[in-house]
C-alpha cells in the first residue's frame, strides 16, 4: 500500500462514521431521504466514471438503476430468492444492459451518444417498465413487494431497519468510491482519460478503444445498478415512476452541476437529488412573515436544478465540486507561500 | 384496405408533425450548433400558452374561427419571444463551447421549461384539442374518409419546409444564415451579423416547434412530459436528415410517422412507436454514417 492508498482509505472511514451518524433519530421519511441519497449517489458516481473519466455522455443512468431495482425485486418477491443473490441478480442485469448500450458506443460519441441514450431512457421509461409483455420482469402493474428481506441475517427491511440497510448501501459506497478514485490512477483510468481527452490519439498510442468504452460502460451500469438494486429493499416496492426519463436527465444535470469530474460530486449530489425535493415538499409551504403565502412543490427543484445547470455551465463549468476544490487548492498554496500554479490535473 | 389507408392518413399526419418539430432542430443546429433537447419543451409551453388563451380566457362575441386565430397567434408570439430570450440569456454567451456542453446546457432548459410548465398547468393530462379545420368535414377519396385536420397538418409541414428552403436560398437573410452555418468567422468577415442570425434561428425554430405543438393537440392526450419527450421521434427525423438536408428531415419524418403508426394495427401499445424511434435513430447512425455527422459551425 503506498501512503496515498492509506490516506484515502482513511478519508472514507471518516466519511461513513460522519454520513452514518447523520439519520440517526430522525424521522423515518428523512432516513428514507438519507437512503435514496445514497441510491442517487450511486447513480451520479456511475456519471463520474462514464462521463468525468471516459468522456462519455448518457443520458440513462437512471435506467441501468431501474433494471437493477426490477431485477432484484423480480429475484426476491418473484422468484423468492435471497435480497443477497437478487443484488447479484440486479447488478448483473444492469452490466448485461450496460455493455448492449456500450455497443452502438463504439461508433458514437459526443452528441449522437446523447441522443442514443436518451432513446434507451425512453424505451425503458415507456415500453419495457410499463408494457404487459415485460410482467415477468416488471411484476405488472403493482411492481414487486418486498417487505421481508435479510442480508447475511441481519433483518433489513423498509419498515423497521431502514438505517441498517442505509448503513450497509453506505459502507459499499465509501468502498466503491475509494476503488474510483484509485482507478483514476491506474493504468485502466489513465486509457480512460485519453479515451476522453482524444479517442484518435487513444487509439493511435495502443488503448484498445473498444474494450475499455465497453469496461466503462460496463463498470458503469453496474455501479448505477448497485445503487438501484437497494431501492426496493428501502422501499418495499418498485415502480417506473422513480426511473423514469427524468430521472436520468435530473441525474446527468446534477452530475455536471456538482463536478461530474469528482467523486466527492456524486455524495453531494445524491444528498442534493435525494432530501432538497422531500425538504421542499414538506417545508415548503407557509406563511411568510403572516403575509405572503408560498407554496414550494416538487416542480422548483426540477425548475431550480435546470436554471442551476445553465447558469453553472456559463460561469463555473467545472461544476460546484470543482470550484470548491480549486478554491482550496488556492488557498492551501496562499498557506504555504508557493507560488501561484494555473491548472491542477484531476 | 380502407384500414390500411386510414392508417396511412394518421401516419402521415403524425409524420408532418415530426417533420416540423425536426425543421426546427435542424435549423438551429445547422446555424447555430446547438442539438437542441429542449426542442419538444419549447414547443409544449407555447403550446400551452396557444390552449390557455383558447380555454382559459373569456371570449365573448367573438367569431370562433377569431377564437382560434387569436389562441395560435398568442403561442407564436410567446414561441418567438422565447426563442429570443434564450438565445440572448444562454446561448449567445456559449458561442464557443464544445457542442457537447451546448447540448447539455439545453437539458438544462428542458428542465427548466418541464416543470414551469407543470407549476402553471400541473399534472394533468388535456384533451382540448385547437382545431384548425372544422372536425366534422370530411372528403373522400376512393372511399376512404379524410378528416380536414389531417390535411391541414400534412399541408402546413410541407408549406413550411418548402417556404423555409425558399427562405435560406431566395433571400439575402437566408443567405447569411447558409453563410453562417458554413463558417460564422468568415461570414462575420464579409459582414453578417452573427449575433443577428443566430437570434433569427433561434425565433424561427421556436416557432417552428410551437406549430408542430399546436397541430397535433387534436390527436393526443397531452400533458406536459408528453409533448416535451417528443423530442426523441424529433430527432429521429432530423437525424435521417443527417442534421443538415431540410428535404431529407422531412421525408424523415414523414418516414417515421408511417414506421410508428402501422404497427398500431395489429400491437396495442403506448411504448412500442419509442421503441421503433430509437431503432430508426440506430439504424440512421450505426449504418448511414460511419463517421459521424457531417461538420457545422463550431
Amino acid at each position: 500500500m503506498m501512503p496515498g492508498h492509506i490516506v484515502r482509505f482513511a478519508i472514507a472511514i471518516v466519511a461513513f462514521a460522519i454520513l452514518a451518524r447523520l439519520p440517526v433519530g430522525l424521522d423515518p421519511a428523512f432516513q428514507f431521504d438519507a437512503a435514496l441519497a445514497v441510491i442517487w449517489g450511486f447513480g451520479i458516481l456511475s456519471l463520474v466514471l462514464l462521463t468525468g473519466y471516459a468522456g462519455q455522455v448518457s443520458l440513462c443512468q437512471a435506467t441501468f438503476a431501474g433494471v437493477a431495482a426490477y431485477g432484484a425485486g423480480m429475484t426476491v418477491a418473484g422468484m423468492h430468492g435471497g435480497y443477497l443473490l437478487g443484488i447479484i441478480i440486479g447488478v448483473l442485469a444492469a452490466t448485461v444492459l450496460g455493455v448492449i448500450v456500450g455497443l452502438p458506443a463504439l461508433r458514437l460519441h459526443g452528441i449522437t451518444l446523447a441522443i442514443v441514450t436518451l432513446g434507451i431512457a425512453l424505451v425503458f421509461d415507456k415500453y419495457v417498465f410499463q408494457d404487459h409483455i415485460f410482467d415477468w420482469f416488471t411484476g405488472g402493474t403493482g411492481g414487486w413487494q418486498v417487505t421481508q428481506a435479510s442480508l447475511f441475517g441481519i433483518p433489513v427491511d423498509s419498515s423497521k431497519h431502514l438505517l441498517t440497510a442505509y448503513d450497509v448501501m453506505l459502507a459499499l459506497f465509501c468502498m466503491v468510491a475509494v476503488l474510483m478514485v484509485n482507478l483514476h490512477q491506474s493504468g485502466a483510468g489513465r486509457r480512460f482519460r485519453a479515451i476522453r481527452d482524444s479517442e484518435l490519439a487513444a487509439s493511435t498510442m495502443g488503448v484498445n478503444l473498444a474494450r475499455y468504452k465497453l469496461l466503462a460502460f460496463a463498470l458503469s451500469a453496474s455501479i448505477a445498478g448497485m445503487g438501484g438494486s437497494f431501492y426496493p429493499l428501502i422501499a418495499g416496492s418498485v415502480s417506473p415512476q422513480p426511473f423514469w426519463v427524468f430521472t436520468s436527465l435530473q441525474l446527468a444535470a446534477i452530475g455536471v452541476l456538482m463536478g461530474v469530474r469528482y467523486v466527492p460530486a456524486a455524495a453531494l449530489g445524491g444528498l442534493f437529488m435525494a432530501v432538497v425535493p422531500d425538504v421542499l415538499t414538506r417545508y415548503g409551504h407557509g406563511t411568510f412573515m403572516n403575509r405572503f403565502n408560498y407554496d414550494i412543490s416538487y416542480d422548483w427543484f426540477q425548475l431550480a436544478v435546470g436554471v442551476l445547470l445553465v447558469l453553472q455551465l456559463i460561469l463555473l463549468p467545472d461544476g460546484v465540486w470543482g470550484d470548491i476544490r480549486a478554491k482550496a487548492l488556492r488557498a492551501w498554496d496562499v498557506v504555504r507561500m508557493k507560488p501561484r500554479e494555473e491548472v491542477r490535473p484531476a | 384496405m380502407t384500414q390500411f389507408a386510414a392508417y396511412t392518413i394518421i401516419g402521415l399526419s403524425l409524420g408532418g408533425i415530426f417533420a416540423l418539430a425536426a425543421l426546427g432542430i435542424v435549423l438551429i443546429y445547422r446555424v447555430t450548433g446547438v442539438l437542441n433537447f429542449a426542442h419538444g419543451a419549447m414547443g409544449m409551453f407555447s403550446t400551452f400558452v396557444a390552449w390557455q388563451v383558447f380555454y382559459g380566457t373569456p371570449h365573448t362575441g367573438m367569431a370562433p374561427w377569431m377564437v382560434t386565430a387569436e389562441a395560435i397567434g398568442a403561442g407564436l408570439l410567446f414561441a418567438v419571444v422565447l426563442g429570443l430570450v434564450l438565445e440572448l440569456a444562454v446561448f449567445r454567451w456559449v458561442r464557443n463551447r464544445p457542442q457537447i456542453t451546448k447540448a447539455v446546457i439545453t437539458i438544462g432548459v428542458l428542465l427548466a421549461l418541464q416543470s414551469a410548465a407543470s407549476l402553471i398547468w400541473k399534472n394533468n393530462q388535456y384533451h382540448l384539442p385547437i382545431y384548425l379545420a372544422p372536425q366534422t368535414s370530411t372528403f373522400k377519396i376512393a372511399d376512404v374518409p379524410i378528416g380536414a385536420n389531417y390535411v391541414v397538418i400534412v399541408i402546413v409541414a410541407l408549406g413550411l419546409a418548402f417556404g423555409l428552403a425558399a427562405f435560406l436560398r431566395g433571400t439575402a437573410f437566408g443567405r447569411a444564415m447558409r453563410a453562417v452555418s458554413d463558417d460564422p468567422t468568415a461570414a462575420s468577415l464579409w459582414g453578417v451579423r452573427v449575433d443577428m442570425v443566430g437570434a433569427v434561428s433561434w425565433m424561427l425554430g421556436s416557432l417552428i416547434a410551437a406549430v408542430a405543438g399546436i397541430l397535433i393537440t387534436p390527436f393526443i392526450n397531452f400533458d406536459t412530459t408528453s409533448l416535451t419527450l417528443l423530442i426523441v421521434d424529433s430527432l429521429a427525423a432530423a437525424l435521417i436528415g443527417g442534421l443538415v438536408s431540410l428535404p431529407m428531415t422531412v421525408l424523415g419524418g414523414f418516414l417515421l410517422g408511417l414506421l410508428e403508426t402501422y404497427p398500431t394495427m395489429w400491437i396495442q401499445s403506448l411504448g412500442l412507436p419509442r421503441l421503433i424511434a430509437l431503432l430508426v435513430i440506430l439504424a440512421v447512425l450505426i449504418l448511414r454514417s460511419p463517421r459521424g455527422l457531417p461538420a457545422v459551425a463550431k
